[in-house]
C-alpha cells in the first residue's frame, strides 16, 4: 500500500457571498495516494476547484481539517503555506497564467529562482517539447505551448504533487492530447502525485482513481484496474 | 543573474513608461526645487560665513558725532570685545567724468598704521591701498569702478564736506559690510551712482574735521560673548559723544538683506515641493492601484508559485520605488544645475568676492529621501492589498463594482441626463477619493499658477503704493549736516524745481512692552505732498498734530495698536525719552517706518525744526541744469533719484517675474498632465469593455470619447475654485514667509490672476485627455471585448 498524500476529514468551505452562504464543500473525507494520477470529475460548482485550491494552500477551510503526509495544512500560518506551495506543489491552471511580460523561459525561472532544488529551465521545457520556443513571449505561442510552459512551470521545481485545474479545458482535442501526455511523463517518470480536474469524462481512462463530486460531496470513488495512454483516449 | 521577478519589473516599467514618465517629471519638479533652494540657501550661508570670517566683519557697529580717538582703549576693554576699529565715515557728492548726474560716496577711512584694516577688511580686486600719507587717493569698491568703467589710474571728484577735490583711484576692492550696497534712501543697489570711497586716515579725518576722532565704530567679539551687554556698555561710552545707537550685524544693511534673502530661500523650500511630492504620492497611489487590479491573476499566479506576501508587495513597491528613482536621478540633475547656475546669479547679484558652493550630500539625500517616501507613500496601499490578497481569491476576476441606487442618482434621474452623463457622473460618484484626490490635484495645479501670478500684482501695488502715492518726489537731496528750515528755500530756488518740502529723520529706540525696534522717525511738515503716509489703499493719511503713525509691520513688530503709547528714546541732541501716542497706521512695503508732524517733534524735543534731507518735484525740461547745479552744492552729502530708482527697481523686478512666471507655468502644466493624463489612462482601462461595447451598439467615437474625456474634465473645472482657494493661501504662505524688517510683499489676487490660471489649466487638462482619446480612437473594439477580464 503506497503513502496517504493528502488525507482530509470533515472538510467544508463556506463561502459568504451576500445574504446567502455558499457551501462549496461539505464534509469531505478523501485519502490520496502518493505517487497516482488522480482525476476529479463533475459539474460546476460542485466543489472540485475549491478542494484543489485548500489542497495546494491556496485558500483555507471553513471547519475540518487536511493533511499533507502528517503536515497539519489547516494548522498552517500564512508563511508556512507560502512555503509549503513554494516546496512541494506545482499548479497548473485553465488559462495557463503565464506572465506575459515574460519569456517561456523567464516564465519557469520564477520558479526556479526560489526553488530549493530544481530542474534547469532549459530541461524542464524540453521535457515538455518545447527547447527550440524558451525565448519565445507568451502571445507567440500557441495555446498548446502556453499550457506545456505553465507544466514546465510546474514541474520545475520538482514538486511531490501537481495540482491541474482544467489543464486542457481552453484547448482543441490534439492540443489537449499532447497535455495530457506531458503530464502523464511526468507522472510516471517523477512518480509526482498528480491531481487534475477536468470536464471532459473521456480522460478518466487515464487515471489511477477517479473522484466525482457533487454538490460539494465526494459521491463516488473509482481505481481503474487498467489505465489508457491519452492518445488512446476518444474525446 | 537577473531574476524573473526583476525581469517582469523592467519590461513592466518599459511598458508604462509614458505613466511612469508624468509621475517622476512631477516628482523631479520637487525634488529639483527643494535641491536648488537648499543648494542655494547652502552656498549662500557658506560663502557668507566664509566670507565674513575671511575678512574679519565686525559683530558690532556705532556711529556717532565726534569721539575722541582717546576713548579707544576704554571700548577696547569692554569685556567680550576681542578687536575694536574707529574710522570717520561721511557721504560725499561725486562728480564722476562722462555723468551728468551727481553721483553718492560713502567714505571710510584706512587705519593710519599699516594700511590695512583688522576689521572688515577689504578684499583687493585690482591695484593696490592707497598711500597712507597720501591726501588725494582712493581705493573704490568694484562694484562702482565696473558700473562706471573706472580702474587704477582713474580720477573722480568728490565734493569731500564742502570742498572739491580730485583723488586718483589706486586699486578696487570687495567688502564684507557692502555684500548688497545700498545707498541712502534706495531700494535696489544702484553701483553707477554709489559707491564706497577708502581714503587714507588723515586724509579722510582732515576732510570731515575729525582730527583725532572717529565717527564710526567696528567692534569684534568673543564667541559666546553677550552681545546686548556690549551694546548697551558702548552706547554708554558713545552717548556723550553723538552715539547713535550701537547695534548688531543684524541691523547692519547688507548683511539684513543677505539675512532676508537666505531666509526667503529657506521659506520657499519648504512651501512648493510639498505640493509636488503630495501629487506624486498621489498619481503613484492612482497608478499602482490600477496596476494591482489589473494584475489579480498574476498575483495569484507568484502567490501560488510561493512567493511570499512579502515578494509581492515588494515587487509592486518596487515599480513604484524605480519610477521615483527616475524622478530623484533628473530632480538631482535639474536640481544641481539649477542651484549652482543661480548661486552664481546671486554671488552676482550680492558682491561676494567667491562662491563656495559644494554638492553636500545634505541636500540630495533629503530631497531624495522624500522623494522616495512620497512614491513609496503613494504605493504603500496598492502594495499592501497585493500583498494581502489570498491567492485563491486573486485568481478569480473580480466582483463587478457594485453601483448602488443612492441620493445623488436619484438627484440625477431627476436631472434628467443622457445615459453617457449618467456613466460619467456615476464615475465620479462610485471612486469617491480618487475623484477627489484627482480634483484636488488639478486644484494644486491652479494653485501654484495663482500663487506665481500673484506675485505680479502684488509688485503692481507695491509699486503703486511705494511710487506713485508714498514716494512722489523725483529727488531727494541729503544734506551732509541736519540745517535749518531755510535750507528748503535754497533748495527750492534751484534751477528747475518745482516745490521743495523738507524732512528730517531723527534715530530712536522705540519700545513696548518688552519690545524695540532701533529706527529713524521721519518728520516733515503739515501737508507735505511729496513723500506722504499712506494707508492699505494708497489714501493718504496725514500726519497727526500730536502722536506718531507706524508703518503696518513696526507696529505688528512693537506690537502696538492705535491708541498705545510707545516710549522713544532719542539717539541725537538731548538724548532724551519721551512717551508718544501711536496715532494711526499706515502701510509701507520697504523697511519699518514711524511719521511724525515736523512741529510737534520739534516741540516734543523742545528744539528748533531741522532738515536733513530736501525732496524735490523737478520739470523734466530742466533736469539737466539741475543736475549741473548740484555739483556744486557745498552742503550737500548725496542726491538719490527716486525716477531712477523706479525705473531700476521695475526693471529687476520685470526680469524675475519672467523667470519665476516660465517656471512656475511649466511646473502647472506638468502637474496637469501628470494627473489629466494618468487619471484618463485608468479611465480607459477600467472602462475599455464599456466604451468599446458602446460603439458596437452605435454610439459615435465623439460620444464615447466625450464620456472618456468628461469625467475628466467635470473634475478639472470642480478643481477651479478649490485651487483658486489653496492658492490664495499659497500665496498668504510666500508673502508672509518673505517678509522681513527691509521688505514685505502684499497678496493682492485680482480676478484676472484666478481666471488666468484657470484657463491654463483647463487647456492642459483638455489636451491631455484628448492625448488619451487618441488612444481610444485606435482601440481595436473585437480584442477589447474578447479578453477576459
Amino acid at each position: 500500500m503506497a503513502e496517504t498524500i493528502y488525507r482530509t476529514r470533515g472538510l467544508s468551505r463556506v463561502y459568504a457571498t451576500g445574504a446567502a452562504a455558499v457551501r462549496a464543500l461539505d464534509a469531505v473525507d478523501l485519502d490520496v495516494p502518493a505517487g497516482e494520477f488522480v482525476v476529479l470529475l463533475g459539474p460546476s460548482g460542485s466543489g472540485k476547484s475549491t478542494l484543489l485550491n485548500i489542497l495546494g494552500g491556496l485558500d483555507r477551510a471553513t471547519e475540518g481539517e487536511v493533511w499533507f503526509r502528517d503536515r497539519s495544512l489547516t494548522a498552517m500560518d500564512e508563511a508556512d503555506l507560502t512555503r509549503y506551495r513554494r516546496d512541494h506543489v506545482g499548479f497548473v491552471f485553465q488559462f495557463y497564467n503565464l506572465v506575459a511580460s515574460l519569456t517561456a523561459r523567464e516564465n519557469v525561472q520564477l520558479v526556479t529562482d526560489i526553488a530549493a532544488n530544481p530542474l534547469p529551465p532549459d530541461e524542464a521545457l524540453g521535457l515538455v517539447g518545447l527547447g527550440p520556443r524558451v525565448h519565445h513571449f507568451p502571445a507567440e505561442l500557441s495555446g498548446g505551448e502556453q499550457q506545456r510552459v505553465a507544466i514546465a512551470r510546474a514541474i520545475a521545481k520538482r514538486p511531490e504533487v501537481l495540482l491541474c485545474d482544467e489543464p486542457t479545458g481552453a484547448l482543441d482535442s490534439q492540443t489537449g492530447v499532447q497535455v495530457l501526455d506531458a503530464l502523464a511523463e511526468v507522472n510516471a517518470r517523477f512518480a509526482t502525485t498528480c491531481l487534475v480536474i477536468t470536464h471532459n469524462a473521456a480522460i478518466r481512462e487515464m487515471a489511477h482513481r477517479v473522484i466525482r463530486f457533487q454538490d460539494g460531496h465526494v459521491a463516488e470513488v473509482e481505481v481503474n484496474a487498467t489505465r489508457r495512454a491519452a492518445s488512446e483516449i476518444a474525446w | 543573474m537577473v531574476s524573473a521577478l526583476s525581469r517582469k519589473l523592467l519590461r513592466d516599467l518599459a511598458r508604462l513608461w509614458s505613466q511612469a514618465a508624468a509621475i517622476a517629471l512631477v516628482l523631479a519638479c520637487g525634488v529639483a526645487i527643494l535641491l536648488m533652494s537648499l543648494g542655494m540657501f547652502q552656498a549662500l550661508e557658506t560663502t557668507r560665513e566664509a566670507y565674513y570670517d575671511r575678512q574679519r566683519f565686525a559683530d558690532v557697529f556705532a556711529r556717532a558725532t565726534r569721539a575722541p580717538r582717546a576713548l579707544m582703549p576704554e571700548i577696547a576693554a569692554l569685556p567680550g570685545v576681542v578687536a575694536a576699529e574707529a574710522r570717520v565715515a561721511g557721504l560725499v557728492t561725486l562728480d564722476l567724468a562722462g555723468r551728468s548726474r551727481p553721483g553718492m560716496g560713502q567714505v571710510l577711512s584706512l587705519p593710519a598704521a599699516g594700511g590695512s584694516p583688522r576689521l572688515n577688511v577689504p578684499i583687493l580686486a585690482t591695484g593696490r591701498l592707497p598711500d597712507p600719507e597720501a591726501r588725494d587717493e582712493v581705493l573704490v569698491n568694484a562694484a562702482f569702478a565696473k558700473a562706471n568703467g573706472l580702474g587704477p589710474g582713474d580720477r573722480l571728484v568728490a565734493n569731500l564736506n564742502g570742498r572739491k577735490r580730485g583723488l586718483a583711484i589706486t586699486g578696487t576692492a570687495l567688502s564684507p559690510e557692502f555684500v548688497y550696497t545700498l545707498g541712502p534712501g534706495a531700494l535696489m543697489p544702484d553701483n553707477a551712482g554709489y559707491g564706497i570711497l577708502w581714503l587714507p586716515d588723515r586724509a579722510a579725518a582732515a576732510a570731515f574735521d575729525l582730527q583725532g576722532a572717529f565717527n564710526d565704530i567696528s567692534l569684534s567679539l568673543a564667541g559666546g560673548a553677550d552681545a546686548n551687554a556690549v551694546i548697551d556698555a558702548l552706547d554708554r561710552l558713545l552717548a556723550p559723544y553723538g552715539g547713535t545707537g550701537a547695534h548688531g550685524r543684524d541691523q547692519q544693511l547688507s548683511d539684513a538683506f543677505v539675512t532676508a534673502e537666505i531666509q526667503q530661500l529657506k521659506a520657499m523650500a519648504w512651501i512648493l515641493p510639498p505640493v509636488f511630492f503630495g501629487i506624486s504620492a498621489f498619481l503613484v497611489h492612482m497608478v499602482l492601484g490600477r496596476i494591482v487590479a489589473l494584475e489579480r491573476p498574476v498575483i495569484g499566479l507568484l502567490k501560488a508559485l510561493g512567493y511570499s506576501n512579502l515578494a509581492v508587495a515588494g515587487h509592486y513597491l518596487m515599480l513604484a520605488a524605480l519610477t521615483a528613482a527616475a524622478g530623484i536621478l533628473l530632480g538631482w540633475a535639474v536640481g544641481t544645475w539649477l542651484s549652482r547656475a543661480l548661486a552664481e546669479l546671486y554671488a552676482q547679484f550680492f558682491d561676494f568676492p567667491y562662491l563656495v558652493w559644494r554638492a553636500q550630500p545634505g541636500p540630495y539625500a533629503v530631497a531624495g529621501l522624500l522623494g522616495l517616501a512620497a512614491a513609496s507613500a503613494g504605493a504603500l496601499q496598492a502594495a499592501i492589498a497585493a500583498g494581502r490578497l489570498p491567492p485563491a481569491e486573486a485568481m478569480r476576476p473580480p466582483a463587478p463594482p457594485r453601483y448602488g441606487r443612492t441620493l445623488s442618482d436619484r438627484l440625477l434621474a431627476g436631472a434628467g441626463l443622457g445615459q453617457p452623463a449618467m456613466m460619467v457622473w456615476r464615475g465620479i460618484l462610485r471612486w469617491p477619493l480618487r475623484s477627489g484626490l484627482t480634483m484636488l490635484g488639478l486644484a494644486l495645479a491652479v494653485a501654484v499658477m495663482v500663487a506665481a501670478n500673484f506675485l505680479d500684482d502684488a509688485l503692481d501695488k507695491l509699486i503703486d503704493i511705494a511710487f506713485t502715492q508714498a514716494a512722489r518726489q523725483d529727488a531727494a537731496l541729503i544734506l551732509g549736516q541736519e540745517a535749518a528750515g531755510i535750507a528748503v528755500e535754497e533748495v527750492r530756488a534751484l534751477p528747475g524745481v518745482l516745490i521743495a518740502e523738507g524732512q528730517t529723520s531723527q534715530p530712536a529706540i522705540l519700545r513696548h512692552g518688552p519690545r524695540e525696534r532701533r529706527i529713524g522717525i521721519e518728520a516733515r511738515p503739515p501737508g507735505a505732498d511729496l513723500a506722504r503716509t499712506v494707508d492699505s489703499e494708497g489714501r493718504p493719511v496725514a500726519l497727526p498734530p500730536r502722536g506718531v503713525l507706524l508703518s503696518s509691520r513696526l507696529a505688528e513688530r512693537l506690537e502696538a495698536r492705535p491708541g498705545d503709547v510707545i516710549e522713544a528714546e532719542f539717539l541725537t541732541g538731548r538724548r532724551e525719552t519721551h512717551g508718544l501716542p501711536v496715532a494711526g497706521i499706515v502701510e509701507q512695503y520697504f523697511g519699518l517706518g514711524a511719521y511724525m508732524q515736523a512741529d510737534a517733534l520739534a516741540a516734543l524735543r523742545r528744539e528748533a525744526p531741522r532738515v536733513g534731507a530736501v525732496n524735490v518735484a523737478l520739470d523734466p525740461a530742466a533736469q539737466a541744469d539741475f543736475d549741473a547745479a548740484l555739483k556744486d552744492i557745498p552742503a550737500l552729502a548725496g542726491t538719490v533719484m527716486l525716477t531712477q530708482v523706479r525705473r531700476s527697481f521695475e526693471d529687476t523686478i520685470a526680469e524675475n517675474v519672467v523667470i519665476m512666471n516660465t517656471i512656475y507655468i511649466t511646473v502647472a502644466v506638468l502637474i496637469t498632465f501628470g494627473v489629466t493624463y494618468n487619471g484618463a489612462r485608468i479611465q480607459l482601462s477600467e472602462r475599455a469593455r464599456d466604451l468599446a461595447s458602446l460603439r458596437i451598439l452605435g454610439f459615435t467615437r465623439g460620444e464615447v470619447s466625450g464620456i472618456l474625456v468628461g469625467e475628466s474634465l467635470v473634475l478639472a473645472v470642480a478643481a477651479q475654485p478649490v485651487g483658486w482657494a489653496i492658492g490664495g493661501a499659497i500665496a498668504g504662505a510666500l508673502a508672509h514667509g518673505s517678509q522681513s524688517d527691509l521688505y514685505a510683499v502684499p497678496v493682492v489676487l485680482k480676478p484676472a490672476t484666478f481666471a488666468a490660471a484657470s484657463l491654463l489649466v483647463l487647456a492642459a487638462a483638455a489636451g491631455s485627455a484628448l492625448v488619451v482619446r487618441r488612444r481610444l480612437d485606435q482601440l481595436d473594439l473585437v480584442s477589447v471585448l474578447k479578453t477576459r477580464e
